[in-house]
């Protein structure tokens, strides 16, 4: 073998591309089957829990009972963890390789529609029924510009959780139902030890975010734009939100709210398990969890305090099933869309927490029997979308920027809220 | 020498090699041209990677910057709007501050500890290798696990405070490390310079051995000392080690990302972005593409600029 060149194209190269392609020829093989079964193959990504039984329940009863309905159709879900799964999204969409159907944060479901990336479900057969029966606040979240881009699928909302020992221990009988017997109640469970440190703070606001702090603005009457989202001039910064915000910011300052509103201290759910934190807010995944963690812990709920310019109002969480527009078999992603909004299928999800969208799922036994769905049905019936506007993340990362300085005592709430309100203003323009 | 051709051609003096080939016009022979043809085939697969994973997406975001850019198409020309809004935009300074304090605290740790660190190697007989690889683990280790071993560390109720506050009682409070602007640069760069110490001496310690035993006993029969060794003669020899050095941990420190993004995430309000956690924050938090393109691009020139100066600076003016 005298010359480079020719050893080079000689015996490896071909050992190697006939040995690939023996690989190629036998995965292909052993994958035919598989795909030969079903005429049409839908894929699915979602974001159910991979490590609670969110993800059983999908696989093992839902989607095998789905496939039994439409045997000539085949559904490959895959599950995708939350951090990523937005990116994941955007990325697919612009490399033009998209998921059929996709379970998705229902605030993200406009920007994606704005996108042009969803197929409008609105004219499909059996939207109209599945609209009547589903609660109107998840509905509201598939809404742009006057159609619809998808269909709710589960929904969540936040609520009061507290230590009911910690209650007992400070002699509190009755939940509050204002800002002002709230804020007694915290003041009143919070303790210090001998040398003036605290060892117990009545109230864990989980983090500086809007998911956490809305609940507060809109149970004091406050909003974030008005009802056409135009501007957010006169209702972010107006007073009743900013009272509201001023409340949470003066607790802190006095000692009560536990420094996680600063991004510090332990996290709400290990304070509250512990015995540091005496109140929290959450949604209803946190019940499951902290009953794990804690065996013993009591856990109480109560819905949001009213402010002296409004109702208990909460935030409505949850995702929607939508379908997206590079799908090459639309027709059998809304089917299956439909089949997940079935009775069946939403009360099949409800024993893993997901808190079903259809009206008609209070009147279920499993519903009406069920320990902590009940304060969350209550307070659902109240709570309201995070605004359906493509450039939420933008508002909502102002708002938190703003929230943030006011914490850290940089500015007044007014003045924080004043900046972020013109922010938004030209956001919305 | 052996027949086999691998074994030939291998040797720079051996016919054919390009090296050996006399000066003028290339007039390939056969054997020649296949030896190209051959060259081309091994290199076209790396290169047709970095056309495709590296010069395309550069000149594609280049391009990007110029446009008000939508994913699904219907884009709009944008000019230099975007860098004419990150010379206005507060977050961009702040960045710049970060980025540069961060490469200030982080880059001359890693350099002196490495040295030393390789000084230290040099000297010692035993255990060479165990100590070399114990100082390599950090650079090998993943930057998303060790940074969260650093949250967890630096995490206001963590173990760093309990034994600041609760065991020692050398501070009064706790301190919550990474919710403050700088404590959390601070954190962050002690992060950096433990990671990076084992790249520098692994360096260091390479060039170190690669100083003739000759220069060294010249100098010592010469009267100098240990110390006058390693500063007047070692440490002139290392310059173009210390100039590599330098001018790459700082381009790392401006490319820092993970870290920041795991441990701040860029916040509070925005007080710990730097240039890439603000960049990738526009393209996908906002999907404000261009203007996160226009972010990479100045962050590029920036890189450049401080390159050139550092270039400059440890410019050789004598060989030995």
């Amino acid at each position: 073998m005298q010359s480079f060149g020719k050893g080079f194209v000689c015996p490896q190269l071909a050992k190697t591309v006939a040995l690939g392609a023996t690989a190629l020829l036998l995965l292909a093989f052993f994958m035919a089957p598989a795909a030969a079964a079903a005429k049409v193959t839908l894929t699915f990504w979602h974001t159910y829990n991979t490590q609670s039984p969110e993800e059983k329940v999908l696989l093992e009863e839902v989607i095998p009972a789905f496939e039994k309905e439409h045997p000539d159709i085949r559904i490959q879900a895959q599950g995708i963890p939350y951090p990523d799964f937005h990116q994941k999204l955007i990325t697919s969409v612009a490399g033009g390789i998209v998921p059929d159907v996709v379970r998705m944060d229902i605030i993200w479901t406009p920007e994606f529609a704005r996108m042009g990336a969803l197929v409008q479900v609105d004219r499909l057969p059996g939207f109209e029924a599945i609209a009547k029966g589903a609660f109107p606040g998840p509905l509201a979240t598939c809404a742009w510009q006057g159609h619809y881009y998808g269909v709710p699928l589960d929904t969540n909302t936040q609520v009061i959780l507290y230590n009911k020992k910690l209650f007992r221990e400070a002699g509190i009988q009755e939940p509050p139902k204002t800002f002002a017997e709230f804020a007694e109640v915290a003041r009143k469970l919070t303790k210090k030890d001998a040398s003036g440190k605290t060892v117990q703070w009545g109230f864990a606001l989980p983090g500086p975010w809007a998911w956490y702090f809305l609940p507060w603005v809109w149970s004091n009457g406050g909003a974030i734009t008005d009802a056409k989202i135009t501007r957010a001039t006169g209702y972010l910064n107006g007073p009743r939100t900013v009272e509201a915000l001023d409340f949470l910011i003066n607790l802190y300052k006095e000692g009560v709210l536990a420094p996680t509103i600063a991004q510090s201290g332990l996290d709400s759910w290990t304070g509250l398990g512990q015995g540091k934190y005496a109140m929290t807010q959450d949604g209803p995944w946190a019940f499951p969890s902290l009953k794990a963690q804690y065996p013993n812990l009591e856990i109480g709920s109560f819905l949001f305090p009213a402010g002296a310019g409004g109702k208990s109002r909460s935030v409505v969480g949850g995702e929607n099933l939508v379908i997206f527009k590079g799908s090459k078999h639309p027709k059998e992603a809304w089917e299956f869309a439909r089949f997940m909004l079935s009775m069946k299928a939403q009360m099949e999800m409800a024993t893993t927490g997901q808190m079903p969208v259809l009206k008609a799922a209070i009147q279920e036994p499993y519903m009406q029997n069920h320990p902590y769905y009940g304060i969350y049905l209550e307070q659902l019936k109240t709570a309201l979308p995070r605004t359906p506007h493509p450039a939420w993340a933008k508002m909502e990362d102002t708002m938190q920027q703003a929230f943030q300085a006011a914490v850290a005592g940089k500015v007044s709430v007014k003045a924080a809220m004043d900046s972020a309100a013109e922010e938004i203003d030209g956001l919305l323009r | 020498m052996s027949v086999d051709g691998v074994a030939t051609h291998a040797h720079p003096s051996a016919p054919g090699f390009p090296a050996g080939r006399r000066p003028g016009p290339w007039h390939p022979s056969r054997q020649e041209r296949q030896e190209a043809l051959a060259a081309l085939a091994f290199l076209l697969p790396g290169l047709i990677w970095f056309l495709l994973w590296t010069a395309y997406p550069l000149l594609k975001s280049f391009w990007m910057s110029f446009f008000h850019w939508q994913i699904l198409g219907g884009s709009t020309f944008a000019g230099l709007a975007h860098y004419a809004r990150a010379f206005a935009d507060p977050v961009i300074r702040t960045a710049l501050e970060n980025t540069l304090l961060y490469a200030v605290l982080s880059v001359p740790g890693q350099i002196l500890f490495g040295f030393l660190v390789a000084a230290l190697l040099d000297s010692i007989t035993k255990g060479k290798v165990f100590f070399r690889v114990l100082y390599y683990i950090p650079v090998i280790s993943s930057w998303v696990v060790v940074s969260l071993i650093f949250m967890y560390l630096f995490h206001s109720e963590g173990l760093m405070n309990y034994v600041l506050v609760d065991l020692t009682h050398f501070l009064p409070r706790h301190v919550p490390w990474l919710s403050q602007r700088g404590t959390a640069l601070l954190v962050i760069a002690l992060l950096g310079t433990w990671k990076g110490i084992g790249w520098s001496m692994l360096l260091f310690l390479a060039a170190l051995q690669g100083i003739p035993s000759e220069v060294v006993e010249a100098a010592s029969t010469d009267g100098a000392g240990g110390w006058q060794i390693a500063t007047r003669v070692k440490l002139p020899l290392l310059r173009p080690m210390l100039m590599f050095q330098v001018v790459m941990l700082t381009i790392g420190a401006f490319q820092a990302f993970i870290q920041f993004y795991i441990m701040t995430g860029g916040g509070p309000m925005n007080q710990t972005q730097v240039f890439l956690t603000y960049m990738y924050k526009q393209a996908f938090d906002f999907y404000d593409f261009g203007y996160a393109s226009a972010i990479s691009f100045l962050l590029a020139a920036v890189i450049l600029a401080i390159s050139v100066v550092q270039m400059r600076f440890f410019r050789q003016d004598y060989e030995y």
